[in-house]
């Protein structure tokens, strides 16, 4: 073991390393943007920009983001260490550097891959995914032409297509209608003869059935109703107009828990029936010309959101 | 020889610990630059000749010289520490390979490699490139491996940081140098201890050892 011969003390050279560490930190900050970003919002010296509520960004471009990009560029993935599920990761670019320049659609690179023929290989979304319209893609240039403010209000950027809501229409399971008619086919075939054309599947695809007792007016009454007791979870429409059915009968409509449509035309069915309705999730709309209903119990009803054709008791 | 006479350096690093070290510096420059500019296959084979050299310098570890040795290099925790205390202290040990601070530097950044080198097998780069194993795992497990792959870079960058200060530290602050020897293989005789016996091992068993590598990563692919 001997003294060691340096050319510098120890703690010079950790300062030179320290300026040097410095120097090249600087210049992978001034060579990546989004890396600078993260070193200054790190430290505290900038603040992570933040969407404000009604701004472009957040009505218009955030749901396209979570809808297209953010199951790969989100909180569970960051693919090529890029976040799209918010407007400071979106800023912030990826492991290429900032994918979106503000007011510089041309060489902003996101706009560029959404813009790809879905041939090359690099277009996003990828294949397989769901792609961007072309109103989609217009209101993400709109946004980074305007400057890929978080927040800039909607109102302040024209041009852009209307929103759209999208609604999702459920498509029905043909094969999963069939095995449910199978068991419900000993009951209907039975009801059906007993009371001829009154029940009725609601569609060809469907296990859904419709009740129309109106056609058999005052002959059918409260043990009638009871009489379909085996298919009322499968009852999606029922029509009880100008028929005998009473209040009696509200236990029995309160086991109805797929009726969507209930006429009460001309019916004795009172605040009861209505009561019992109430307690139905899936009820949408209710008919009560020439009904005894009160007004007070219609109220209720409309509370839980059910469309109320005719005005009971108001006349 | 005459007692005037410069001695000559000691012949420490052999061929095949030199070709390795300065391949592995070239093949993570040039795995990190292609995997930035998105040239991935270009990507794929710098990692597969990574890993093939990988599994070569744990067999050379075994079966090659003195100071590529495993045993050679690495120390229990307390003798590193016990070294660095004394270097910060000023004072000087000779070690004919690596001194054990080294030696564990070079274990970590061996082992932080491989799995580097194994998770990109598996890793994807949400585009159209996937590890030429990534239909192995779930496309989860390929996302995450991916993180990982990533993070293992960002603590590889440290390492490599770190390796060069102390490089950096043995020739301004010591007056060694480190880097000439690995280019050359001879250290100067006052950086070797006296009368230490360094065995090499032939380079026809290098070749052999770096065959059997290169069988052992195909085996693994295929």
């Amino acid at each position: 073991m001997s003294r060691a011969k340096g050319y510098l003390p120890a703690w010079l050279y950790l300062a030179c390393v320290v300026l040097v560490t410095g120097l090249g930190i600087a210049g992978a900050m001034a060579l990546r943007p989004a890396f600078a970003n993260s070193v200054k919002e790190f430290f505290g010296l900038q603040a992570a920009p933040v969407a404000a509520p009604s701004s472009f960004y957040l009505t218009r471009v955030a749901p396209l983001f979570e809808a297209h990009c953010a199951s790969c560029h989100g909180e569970r993935r960051q693919k090529a260490a890029l976040r799209l599920d918010s407007v400071a990761f979106a800023l912030r670019g990826g492991r290429h550097g900032a994918v979106i320049q503000p007011g510089d659609v041309k060489n902003s690179e996101l706009m560029h891959r959404i813009t790809l023929p879905p041939s090359d290989d690099r277009a996003m979304p990828p294949e397989g995914k769901t792609p961007l319209s072309p109103d989609d893609v217009t209101v993400i240039r709109l946004w980074i032409a305007g400057g890929a403010s978080p927040a800039m209000l909607a109102t302040a950027i024209k041009g852009a297509p209307r929103l759209v809501r999208e609604v999702a229409i459920p498509t029905l399971d043909a094969e999963a209608a069939r095995r449910q008619r199978q068991v419900l086919a000993p009951d209907v075939e039975r009801l059906s003869r007993r009371y001829p054309g009154l029940l009725t599947y609601e569609s060809r695809n469907s296990a859904g059935l419709e009740l129309n007792a109106a056609l058999s007016g005052h002959a059918f009454g409260d043990e009638d109703l009871k009489a379909f007791t085996p298919l009322f979870s499968r009852l999606v429409r029922l029509d009880l107009s100008n028929t005998a059915v009473t209040d009696a009968s509200a236990r029995l409509l309160a086991a109805m828990p797929s009726l969507r449509s209930v006429r009460l035309t001309n019916s004795k069915a009172g605040d009861d029936v209505i009561a019992a309705l109430a307690s139905l999730k899936s009820l949408k709309s209710l008919t009560v010309t020439g009904s005894k209903i009160s007004q007070q119990a219609l109220s209720q009803l409309r509370s839980h959101g059910v469309v109320i054709y005719g005005d009971g008791d108001a006349r | 020889m005459p007692d005037n006479a410069p001695k000559p350096g000691v012949y420490v690093w052999d061929a095949p610990t030199r070709l390795f070290h300065w391949s592995i510096v070239v093949l993570i420059f040039v795995s990190w630059l292609s995997a930035d500019q998105g040239y991935m296959k270009v990507h794929l084979w710098s990692g597969l000749t990574l890993l093939v050299l990988l599994l070569f310098r744990i067999g050379w570890g075994f079966a090659g010289a003195t100071t590529a040795r495993f045993s050679n290099f690495l120390h229990s925790p307390g003798r590193v520490m016990a070294y660095v205390k004394t270097v910060l202290g000023g004072e000087r040990q000779l070690h004919a390979g690596h001194n054990p601070a080294g030696g564990l530097m070079v274990a970590v950044l061996l082992l932080a490699l491989l799995a580097q080198a194994l998770t990109g097998l598996v890793a994807n780069d949400g585009l159209k490139f996937s590890g030429p194993l990534a239909l192995q795992v779930s496309v989860d497990q390929s996302d995450q491996l991916t993180q990982i792959h990533g993070a293992i870079f960002n603590f590889m960058l440290v390492l490599i940081w770190l390796h060069l200060v102390a490089i950096g530290f043995y020739l301004l602050v010591k007056g060694e140098n480190l880097v000439g020897p690995m280019v050359t293989g001879k250290k100067h005789h006052a950086h070797v201890p006296e009368g230490v016996a360094l065995v090499f091992t032939r380079p026809v068993i290098a070749l052999a050892l770096l065959a059997l590598s290169a069988a052992c990563a195909a085996w693994i692919l295929l």
